[in-house]
C-alpha cells in the first residue's frame, strides 16, 4: 500500500535517516516503518544515498577489549568452529572408546540434546505456524517454520521471551521458511528461563529498531518445559 | 523497477560480496563470520558512533549493541535492502541517536570534532573512496548543486548526530532557517538524484 502523500513519507524518511527526526516524532516513524513496506523502501532509499556523506570519517580501531565483551554477550565460544572442531574430535574419540567398553557407557556419555522447554505458536483455526525450541544446555534456540500466511514485504515477524515482571527479550526475527539456529545470548537465556509465554510481532524487515515490540502483537503461545 | 523502487542502482562490490557472505553465515551462527565481520566493519562503525555520542566509553558500549543487533538480525538482510555497509552504518547511527536522548546532557571527554568533514584538508587516497564505500560520486554531485549553508546542516546532522537545535546553536542560526535549510536541501538532494536516475 502507498499512503496518501508520498511527499511528506519522502521528507520524513529523510529526516529519519539524517537522524534530524527526534523524539515521539521518530518513535511515531519506526512504527509506521515497521507496518508500512513504501515508509520502509524510502527509509533504505536515504540510507543507501546518504552514507556518502561519511565518506570523510576516518576509521578508528576500537579498542581490543570490545570483540571478547560482544562475544561474551552473545554466548560465543573464543575460537568459534576451531573449538567445536576441537570438541567434536574429542566426542569422536570418546565414543570410539566407551563403544568398546559397552552401549550403557557409551549412551552415558553424549550430552542431552532434548530440548528444554517448547513453544507451538498456531492461529486461532490451529493451524500450526512456527515450532519454538528452547536447548538450555547448549544454549541454542531453533526455530521451525510451518504453514505461514502471507507476510507484507518490508515486514519481519519478531519473536519475543516474556519474563516475569519485566520486558519483552527479543529472540531475534522468525523464520518465513525452514528452519533457524541461533545461539542464545545470557540475557535471553535467561528471560526464557522465566518466561512461561512468547509472543510474535510485527515488525520492519531486520527486526524491531528499539529492541521493544513495534507493531501489532499478532501471536501469544505458551513456553513449555520439556525433556 | 525504477531506480526509486531500488535502494541501489549499482552492482555489489566486492566488499559488498564478502560483508553479504559473512552476514549468511552470522545468520547461521557462525562466530567466525562475526570476528570477521567485527574486524572488517568496526572500525568505520566505531569512527561514525565516536563522532556522533563524543564519548569513547558510550560508543564502546554501543559498538557492542550494534554487533549484537547485526548478529541477532543478520538473516534478515537481503541485498535488495541495499548495500550491506548502508545497514550497518544505519544500525549504529540509530542505536547513537537513541544514546543520545539520554546521554548529550553529560559533558563530552572527547574534544567537539571538526564536523566539516570536506574542509578539512585530503590526501589523494582520501579524495578516493574508501574501501567500505561503493565508488559513487552521484551524491557527491548532488551536494555540489546545494547552498554551502544546506549541505554544512546535512553534514552536521548526519555525520555529527546533531538535532535541528543543535545545530542552530553551532552555526548560530536560528531554529527556523536551520529546519528551512535542511528541509530545502534534502529536496533538493532529491530531485537531483532522481534526476540522475532517469
Amino acid at each position: 500500500m502507498t499512503p496518501a502523500n508520498p511527499e511528506l513519507v519522502d521528507r520524513l524518511a529523510a529526516e529519519y535517516v539524517l537522524g534530524t527526526l527526534r523524539g515521539p516524532a521518530r518513535r511515531r516513524f519506526e512504527n509506521w516503518r515497521a507496518t508500512s513496506p513504501h515508509v520502509d523502501q524510502r527509509c533504505c532509499y536515504w540510507e543507501e544515498h546518504l552514507m556518502h556523506m561519511a565518506k570523510g570519517l576516518k576509521p578508528v580501531q576500537p579498542p581490543p577489549h570490545v570483540w571478547p565483551a560482544i562475544r561474551e554477550r552473545l554466548n560465543l565460544t573464543p575460537h568459534g568452529s576451531r573449538r567445536r572442531w576441537t570438541r567434536n574430535l574429542a566426542l569422536a574419540a570418546s565414543i570410539v572408546l566407551v563403544a568398546g567398553l559397552g552401549s550403557l557407557l557409551y549412551w552415558r556419555s553424549l550430552p542431552p540434546v532434548r530440548a528444554t522447554a517448547v513453544s507451538i505458536i498456531s492461529t486461532k483455526a490451529g493451524d500450526e505456524l512456527w515450532q519454538v525450541k528452547v536447548f538450555g544446555n547448549t544454549n541454542r534456540l531453533v526455530v521451525q517454520a510451518e504453514k505461514l500466511p502471507a507476510r507484507q514485504a518490508g515486514h519481519d515477524y519478531e519473536l519475543w521471551a516474556l519474563p516475569k515482571g519485566g520486558n519483552p527479550v527479543s529472540l531475534g526475527v522468525m523464520p518465513t521458511e525452514g528452519t533457524s539456529t541461533r545461539a542464545l545470548t545470557a540475557i535471553q537465556k535467561s528471560a526464557l528461563a522465566s518466561s512461561s509465554q512468547v509472543a510474535v510481532s510485527i515488525e520492519p524487515t531486520g527486526g524491531s529498531p528499539t529492541g521493544q515490540p513495534t507493531g501489532d502483537i499478532v501471536f501469544v503461545a505458551p513456553l513449555r518445559a520439556s525433556g | 523497477m525504477t531506480p526509486l523502487d531500488q535502494p541501489s542502482a549499482a552492482a555489489p562490490t566486492e566488499f559488498d560480496q564478502q560483508l553479504l557472505n559473512l552476514l549468511a553465515r552470522c545468520a547461521a551462527a557462525d562466530s567466525n563470520a562475526l570476528k570477521r565481520l567485527y574486524e572488517l566493519a568496526s572500525p568505520i562503525l566505531f569512527a561514525c558512533l565516536t563522532r556522533i555520542l563524543r564519548r569513547r566509553a558510550l560508543a564502546e558500549e554501543a559498538l557492542q549493541d550494534v554487533f549484537v543487533s547485526i548478529w541477532q538480525r543478520a538473516g534478515q538482510f537481503s541485498a535488495s535492502r541495499g548495500r550491506p555497509m548502508a545497514w550497518m552504518m544505519s544500525i549504529a547511527r540509530y542505536r547513537a541517536i537513541d544514546l543520545l536522548r539520554h546521554e548529550r546532557n553529560v559533558p563530552a571527554l572527547v574534544p567537539d570534532l571538526p564536523e566539516r568533514l570536506a574542509a578539512q584538508p585530503e590526501t589523494e587516497s582520501e579524495r578516493n573512496s574508501p574501501a567500505w564505500l561503493p565508488p559513487s560520486g552521484l551524491l557527491e554531485h548532488c551536494l555540489a548543486l546545494l547552498t554551502e549553508r544546506q549541505k554544512h546542516c546535512l553534514e552536521l546532522a548526519f555525520v555529527g548526530g546533531n538535532s535541528h537545535e543543535d545545530i542552530s546553536r553551532l552555526t548560530g542560526s536560528p531554529l527556523g532557517t536551520v529546519k528551512s535549510w535542511i528541509r530545502r536541501g534534502l529536496h533538493s538532494l532529491r530531485q537531483c538524484l532522481e534526476g540522475a536516475a532517469k
